[in-house]
């Protein structure tokens, strides 16, 4: 095997992280103009945005712990992007800090009065309480954090040491890995989303977020992929076959989100329990019903008949341009759950939207290509390594 | 041309070693202008389509036509039933309730690409048929387990008996036999 450049060098290493992180602080200082004028718009936009990279990283995490646990061989080139993406967990639990502060501006739940004279909110009040709130979410980045730190550990050690006991423990932690990744990220959305809507429930928010963020997360690494790609690097292990693996995992993940979002949609339909649709009928007001069709049409209807092709995969343009589109949908995706909590009557695309996303999105793009930098661009010495380079789709 | 008219021939049909050889073996005769050879082995060759310049198979659109008419009839036939044939009103919905058919629509859509899928694929590969004339080949029956087979057919354009014969042997075939329908 000839290795051309196994590390990321030059402008992606150096310049790109500092050009993002001077965006992130620039939104950053933007965002506190935004605070002092409307605080409770500022939560609002700052959640969604959260949400939005938050959804990545865990995509990304579980993408890790799947490709462990089934012991896949054809996604070693794509693995060092997928663990550095997911070790932004700890950024990610920086980053929910203005969240704690913004407990009383987002979370209706959080009012003693309110929960007084409401009975529904007083007795969920043994779960929806500020303290166990924060232990919980302590509790989620816990999990999170020791997870993409023991995998990205292990994984990078392997580089140098070459021993192949490494990927046989990390086989052995995906186990119990996946079901405290299931668990965590299920309860965080009740939390953190869920909760904006204290009357509501829904027993399916849990895979509808998982759903998303494995959507995100395979969009992403494709990209990047892609990216690196075109830069030169990766082009020894990832070929059209490996892009049209992911592409085949991403369309079939794109329509189980679409297979969650309806059924979610139709049982509550269905049932037409005030408690339950007071959610989308508040979600479907004005011109959040527009946001609402264009997310089936976007997000599933298009993809769906444009992806469904072999060949769509394995053109590579047209497949980069696919994960920037679901990228996007993502966003979109998590705009429409969260804000119609503030713009109750339509929606309406802010300065501190888009500062959030600069704000959060180049401190999380400046952390991923600093760390991404650190070490070789895919795990060089895993015993898989050439098996994957032989992939070939019947 | 003789050998060509002759009926009763079905091919020129030989053993390979292993995969690598067999796969070289297609690639000759793809190269050579071959249209309608055979390969048979024991399990899928990766990449064997391509050496023999096999085309990616039609039935894909079929099963596609066959959804969408699944998907067109669930949902004309809902439409049907709910708005003019029996109208009845289900817990204070409209007749026209869409979301109520999607379940219907999938279903249907499924149910007719996997029809299509499944009949198509015996309609293209010509099943079931009781027999075959490769099984008359001394040594086929270790096609299932370890043998790997090449059979040029007689239908093809430049079929000629010995010259299939020679080639075969020049690319280090062993059991080289004619076989008749």
């Amino acid at each position: 095997m000839k290795v051309t450049n196994t590390r990321l060098t030059g402008f992606l290493a150096t310049t790109f992280p500092k050009i993002a992180f001077g965006i992130g602080i620039l939104g950053a200082a933007f965002l506190a103009f935004f605070f002092k004028q409307d605080p409770h718009h500022f939560y609002f936009a700052y959640l969604t945005v959260f949400m939005i990279f938050l959804t990545l990283t865990l995509g990304s995490l579980f993408f890790v712990l799947i490709q462990h646990l089934v012991r896949a061989g054809w996604s070693i080139g794509f693995k060092r992007i997928a663990e550095t993406l997911m070790s932004n967990s700890g950024l990610m639990a920086l980053l929910f800090i203005p969240i704690i502060f913004g407990i009383p501006h987002l979370y209706h739940w959080s009012n003693a009065a309110e929960v007084a004279k409401d009975p529904l909110l007083n007795s969920k009040h043994a779960f929806l309480n500020i303290p166990f709130f924060k232990v919980r979410a302590l509790f989620y980045f816990g999990i999170w954090i020791t997870l993409s730190r023991v995998f990205y550990k292990k994984s990078t050690e392997q580089d140098s040491s070459g021993d192949p006991e490494n990927t046989v423990k990390m086989q052995k932690y995906s186990t119990f890995g996946i079901l405290l990744f299931a668990l965590s990220i299920t309860f965080a959305c009740i939390d953190w989303v869920m909760s904006l809507t204290p009357h509501w429930y829904s027993t399916m928010i849990g895979v509808y977020f998982f759903a998303g963020s494995v959507v995100v997360a395979l969009s992403t690494i494709s990209c990047i992929a892609q990216i690196l790609r075109s830069q030169g690097y990766l082009k020894e292990v990832l070929t059209v076959e490996h892009f049209h693996e992911i592409g085949k995992l991403l369309y079939g993940f794109n329509v189980f989100w679409a297979y969650i979002a309806f059924s979610q949609y139709f049982l509550i339909w269905y049932a037409n329990i005030p408690e339950e649709i007071a959610f989308y009928l508040e979600h479907f007001k004005g011109t959040w019903n527009t946001v609402a069709i264009f997310l089936v049409l976007g997000h599933f209807v298009g993809p769906f008949i444009l992806f469904m092709s072999r060949h769509a995969k394995r053109n590579l343009p047209f497949h980069f341009a696919i994960t920037l589109w679901f990228i996007f949908m993502q966003m979109v995706d998590m705009y429409w759950f969260v804000m119609p909590n503030f713009n109750i009557n339509g929606f309406h695309i802010g300065g501190v939207e888009l500062a959030a996303l600069s704000c959060i999105g180049g401190l999380y793009l400046g952390t991923f290509f600093t760390r991404l930098s650190k070490q070789a661009l895919y795990p060089i010495q895993d015993p898989r390594i050439s098996e994957s380079i032989h992939l070939e789709n019947l | 041309m003789s050998k060509n008219t002759q009926h009763n021939v079905h091919g020129v049909m030989a053993e390979f070693k292993g995969p690598r050889e067999i796969m070289q073996a297609a690639e000759h005769f793809r190269d050579a202008g071959y249209k309608d050879f055979e390969v048979y082995t024991p399990f899928p060759v990766h990449g064997m389509d391509r050496a023999m310049g096999l085309k990616p198979s039609k039935l894909a659109w079929f099963v596609l036509c066959g959804g969408a008419t699944g998907l067109a009839f669930g949902l004309t036939l809902q439409t049907w039933v709910a708005t003019s044939a029996y109208k009845l009103t289900i817990s204070g919905k409209p007749f026209f309730s869409y979301q109520a058919f999607v379940p219907v629509c999938f279903e249907l859509m499924v149910l007719f690409s996997a029809f299509t899928a499944v009949f198509g694929m015996l309609i293209m590969n010509g099943l079931p048929r009781w027999y075959h004339s490769v099984f008359k080949h001394s040594t086929f029956h270790k096609a299932s387990s370890h043998g790997f087979f090449l059979c040029i057919e007689a239908r093809d354009k430049k079929f000629d008996q010995q010259a299939s014969i020679d080639l075969l042997q020049g690319l280090g075939a062993t059991n080289i036999e004619v076989v008749e329908d």
